[in-house]
């Protein structure tokens, strides 16, 4: 037993003890409320956030496209509506039972049925919906309308696809849509500051974009933009409560340059032969025609494409895929002989006065190396105006041989060669617009006066694409001056090119224009095969372009036995003159003659424009 | 007659009524939060409701007993929760790999609850005649004494429980007047010891919450979850916090164990800083009522009792809010007189039977 002394320090010591530990708690209480009220008072708003980014779940809206329209309001490109049975699992008690219901009016295969089975449990914990069977007929649907009031959680959703109603006929120019792969989704979504979660899809193929053409250019406007749906959800991430619906906006509308009219007559003309037609309106630089044959189903690649189908095409030794418009570089042969023409012009080289005689050749002092005219004994004493009509070479040999190079080089980029020219086209190739340090730099080889005499007839190095041939013929047909080639309907906003010149007047363009109409209209005229297509006046200049270089018909003759070898057609064309409304260019490879085989297509683009 | 009654109630009974009405308060509260936590769960909420109504009675009942009553049969209540920790650990109920419960048929009883409150009853009356400072020889046989009790309850496992019993132990030992020397050097020693507790007295999910602890944003989905969540709960609270069931946090589960562990994010959710603020005083006036009566208990027997069991109530209620916060790792522990669980609940009925049995039995010292 412990005595008093004792048990008063024993007291003492136990009440110092208690009192420390309680102290020790009481701080540590006060810690935990100042914790809880950093918590919830001083981090509040972070944490409601968080309690409601918990609770909340967004889920997308995918936006229609928007319809791309011909100019005259012609639909090109359209969203289908097709239309799926869709079941919203969380609601449904006895699938089976239901299935079987189901079944007696609407027929389902057995990967349906088991498709339903199978995401059935999980759908309906997160109360999700699930499709039955896609693509239903009018008759399906009219079938379950009728029962509808017997289903209420079936209900029939639509889904569109994206059609081109002309799906061969703007393949290169309004171009396919395609699959919109993770990245670029993220970067559609961080735009509109959204991020990549579940959606609800408009269209049966998911995320989809431009993969080329106007779908590709446009598709920012053409997109819309994404719209949500916000549920309240539980920890599970079912949907619970819709809170909020913000939706989505379609993409614009897309008011396109091209004439559906002007198309059809230019993909028929063409045949499926290869090559490519370009037709704008002057005044503007809208392009109204834009072919590229042949050609493929825009509909079929961005629906989905057998393996089979797709090696076809990709193997096809006509290249549909490939988009001669804007990419095929062809040389411009005769049909640069105007702007060479007008070159001597303004350099005062030449007046419209001034004369050779055409003996058939061109001889180049320097090497005694003959150049030759396509006419055997050539054209005897001609003109400007006459070389142009007759397309003679030695006139265009010797002109140019009395050019400076550079000079003419920065000539002829005014007028489009080696630029591109096109505010919207879709991967455009510049062509080639050779000089004496581009040949440095790619053949290790100064620039030799032949080769400046080739130029003059549009042979050798010089290459174009016959978007910008057809450029070439709008600045020709608008005396010097155009705006850059667009596909947006009413393009008068865009940036006009000007030809500088000093030299070259009114008259000299309308000396040209006459020229070129010869090309048709005069007996002499190389195109004159054309001139009972039309009842208006055309201004033209037709090209032939040598793929081998032959001697004599007898050659040619030889190598034209293989269809690779023969010359490619080329006409650049506008009018109706005096006051051309439309420039043309077409291009035929292997179609031998300027003239009579691209020449026709060209007239027959004119014909469907003037004519309405 | 009214004053008859009170005449009888000051006289005949052995009531306190400060520490029965806090209680009594705290109860119905926890009632009241255990409902919506439970999701509007009536049946959970009436099950716990009996618990409250009997552990209340059960409380009376235990005051009325003298303390010497308690301080001769310590030995034998000890013996008795031995038995059934044992008993326990050989033919448990095992949920979620741990035995920790006896099925009674109409109650499971969680056998550490009770061991919880008899281990300091017993060193109270172990240590109350021993001279000061306590031998080595005493502190040894407690220390030994609590260290196979804690480690008896830790293999269920329970690392909680046996955690509250080990402290609830050490709270006796140093009331009675361990020897400073003897807590420095277990101190020292204890630190040292703590990288070989940590390999091998820890499972690997314990020793994963431990570093959750210090990062919980390193895995908010996996083992972050519990924690990251329940501090969204509270913080989102606010100060008036989202109103009685309409807790975002607890209603659409993204708060884990809302009925037991995690019962206070709850409140502090629908009832925000300010119901936080009620809640704690309620417990603050408890803590100092406690205080207050152990400082004058009639002897040291009740005094190291008081003393060691209200600090079992202090710490269990530290341990269950420092978790919530994410302070200290998580630990099963609930929160006393709220939380879900019926051995729990009347564990501490019993203990502040005790308590007021031994606040109000006074009896005068004989010089």
């Amino acid at each position: 037993m412990i005595d008093l002394q004792e048990r008063f320090s024993e007291r003492k010591n136990f009440f110092n003890r208690l009192i420390l530990i309680y102290a020790v708690f009481t701080a540590l209480f006060i810690f935990i409320l100042y914790k809880t009220y950093s918590l919830q008072v001083s981090s509040f708003s972070d944490y409601e956030i968080a309690a409601l980014k918990n609770k909340t779940r967004e889920i997308l809206i995918q936006p229609r496209r928007g319809i791309i329209y011909d100019r005259n309001g012609e639909i090109l490109v359209n969203n289908v509506p097709s239309y799926n049975l869709i079941l919203k699992p969380a609601f449904i008690n006895d699938l089976k039972n239901l299935l079987n219901e189901i079944e007696q009016f609407i027929e389902l295969s057995n990967e349906q049925v088991e498709y339903v089975q199978n995401n059935f449990q999980k759908k309906a914990s997160l109360n999700r919906e699930l499709v039955l069977k896609k693509n239903l007929t009018k008759e399906e649907i009219a079938k379950f309308e009728v029962r509808s009031h017997n289903f209420e959680n079936i209900f029939i959703g639509e889904r569109y696809s994206r059609k081109n109603l002309y799906p061969d006929l703007f393949s290169h120019s309004i171009g396919y849509i395609g699959n919109l792969d993770s990245d670029g989704l993220e970067k559609v979504l961080s735009d509109q500051s959204l991020l990549a979660k579940e959606t609800i899809f408009s269209y049966a193929n998911g995320f989809i974009e431009g993969k080329t053409g106007i779908e590709n250019i446009y598709d920012e406007k053409l997109r819309g933009e994404f719209g949500k749906k916000i549920y309240e959800v539980d920890a599970t991430g079912k949907l619970l409560d819709e809170l909020n619906e913000v939706p989505a906006i379609n993409g614009d509308d897309f008011n396109s340059s091209l004439d559906l009219e002007a198309q059809k007559v230019a993909f028929n003309a063409m045949n499926g032969r290869r090559g490519a037609v370009v037709a704008v309106k002057i005044s503007t630089g809208e392009i109204i025609s834009y072919v590229s044959s042949p050609s493929f189903s825009v509909n079929k690649i961005a629906n989905g494409l057998s393996e089979k189908e797709f090696q076809e095409l990709i193997e096809d030794k006509n290249k549909p895929f490939f988009d001669r418009a804007v990419q095929g570089r062809y040389s411009p042969a005769s049909t640069i002989k105007p702007a060479i023409g007008l070159f001597g012009i303004e350099k005062n080289i030449i007046d419209w006065d001034y004369t050779i005689k055409d003996p058939g050749f061109f001889i180049l002092p320097e090497d005694n190396r003959i150049y030759r005219g396509w006419k055997k004994g050539g054209h005897g004493d001609i003109n400007l105006s006459n070389a142009i009509i007759e397309s003679s070479n030695t006139f265009f040999f010797s002109l140019a041989y009395q050019s400076d190079i550079d000079d003419l080089t920065s000539h002829l980029s005014k007028f489009g060669f080696g630029r591109n020219i096109c505010n919207d086209c879709f991967l455009p190739d510049t062509g080639l617009l050779p000089s004496p340090a581009w040949k440095m730099n790619t053949h290790n080889f100064g620039w030799f006066k032949g080769d400046t005499v080739n130029l003059g007839v549009g042979q050798g190095y010089l290459s174009a694409t016959p978007i910008q041939l057809a450029y070439y013929a709008a600045i020709l047909a608008n005396k010097g001056s155009i705006n850059r080639f667009s596909f947006i309907k009413d393009n008068s906003l865009s940036e006009e090119d000007k030809l500088v010149t000093n030299n070259i007047n009114i008259s000299d363009w309308d000396k040209m224009h006459k020229s070129m109409i010869g090309v048709i209209d005069s007996p002499k005229g190389t195109a004159g095969r054309l001139r009972s297509l039309k009842d208006y006046a055309i201004a033209a200049k037709s090209g032939t372009v040598e793929l081998v270089s032959t001697d004599t018909k007898e050659d040619y003759k030889i190598i034209r036995e293989n269809e690779g070898n023969r010359d490619h057609a080329i006409i650049i064309a506008f009018g109706p003159m005096p006051n051309p409304e439309y420039a043309v260019s077409v291009v035929i490879e292997n179609g031998e003659s300027g003239g009579s085989v691209a020449g026709p297509v060209a007239i027959a683009v004119m014909n469907s424009l003037v004519n309405r | 007659m009214i004053k008859r009654i009170t005449n009888f109630f000051r006289d005949g009974i052995y009531f306190d009524h400060y520490l029965f009405i806090s209680i009594t308060l705290l109860s119905i509260m926890g009632l009241v939060f255990l409902f919506s936590a439970s999701q509007g769960n009536i049946e959970t909420t009436i099950k716990q409701s009996f618990f409250v109504f009997f552990g209340l009675i059960l409380m009376f009942l235990v005051s009325q007993l003298d303390p010497d009553f308690y301080k001769s049969n310590a030995l034998i209540f000890l013996l008795l929760s031995v038995f059934l920790l044992l008993l326990t650990s050989l033919t448990g109920k095992e949920i979620n790999g741990a035995k920790r419960w006896l099925d009674l048929g109409f109650f499971t009883l969680q056998t550490s609850e009770i061991i919880k409150i008899t281990l300091p009853l017993f060193l109270a009356a172990y240590l109350f005649d021993k001279s000061l400072p306590i031998s080595l020889k005493n502190t040894f046989i407690s220390i030994i004494l609590i260290l196979v009790i804690v480690n008896l309850v830790r293999i269920q496992p329970d690392l909680g429980t046996s955690l509250v019993i080990l402290i609830a132990g050490f709270y006796v030992l140093f009331l009675a007047g361990l020897s400073w020397r003897f807590i420095g050097a277990s101190t020292g020693l204890f630190v040292l010891s703590l990288p070989y507790l940590w390999n091998n007295f820890l499972e690997p999910f314990q020793r994963q919450r431990i570093l959750t602890l210090f990062d919980p944003d390193a895995d908010p989905y996996g083992s972050g979850w519990n924690i990251t969540q329940s501090k969204i709960a509270i913080g989102s609270g606010g100060f008036q916090g989202k109103g009685y069931q309409q807790g975002s946090q607890a209603h659409l589960d993204f708060l884990p164990e809302t009925e037991t562990d995690f019962i206070f994010s709850v409140i502090a959710e629908e009832f925000g800083f300010f119901g936080v603020c009620i809640l704690l005083s309620v417990f603050f006036f408890i803590f100092f009522r406690c205080l207050y009566l152990a400082l004058n208990a009639r002897d040291r027997f009740c005094r190291l009792t008081i003393g060691g069991i209200s600090l079992l109530f202090l710490s269990t209620i530290f341990i269950n809010l420092a978790m919530v916060i994410g302070i200290i790792p998580v630990v099963g522990m609930p929160l006393p007189f709220i939380s879900k669980g019926g051995s729990s609940l009347l564990s501490f009925y019993i203990a502040f039977g005790i308590i007021i049995s031994m606040a109000t039995h006074k009896k005068l010292i004989r010089q």
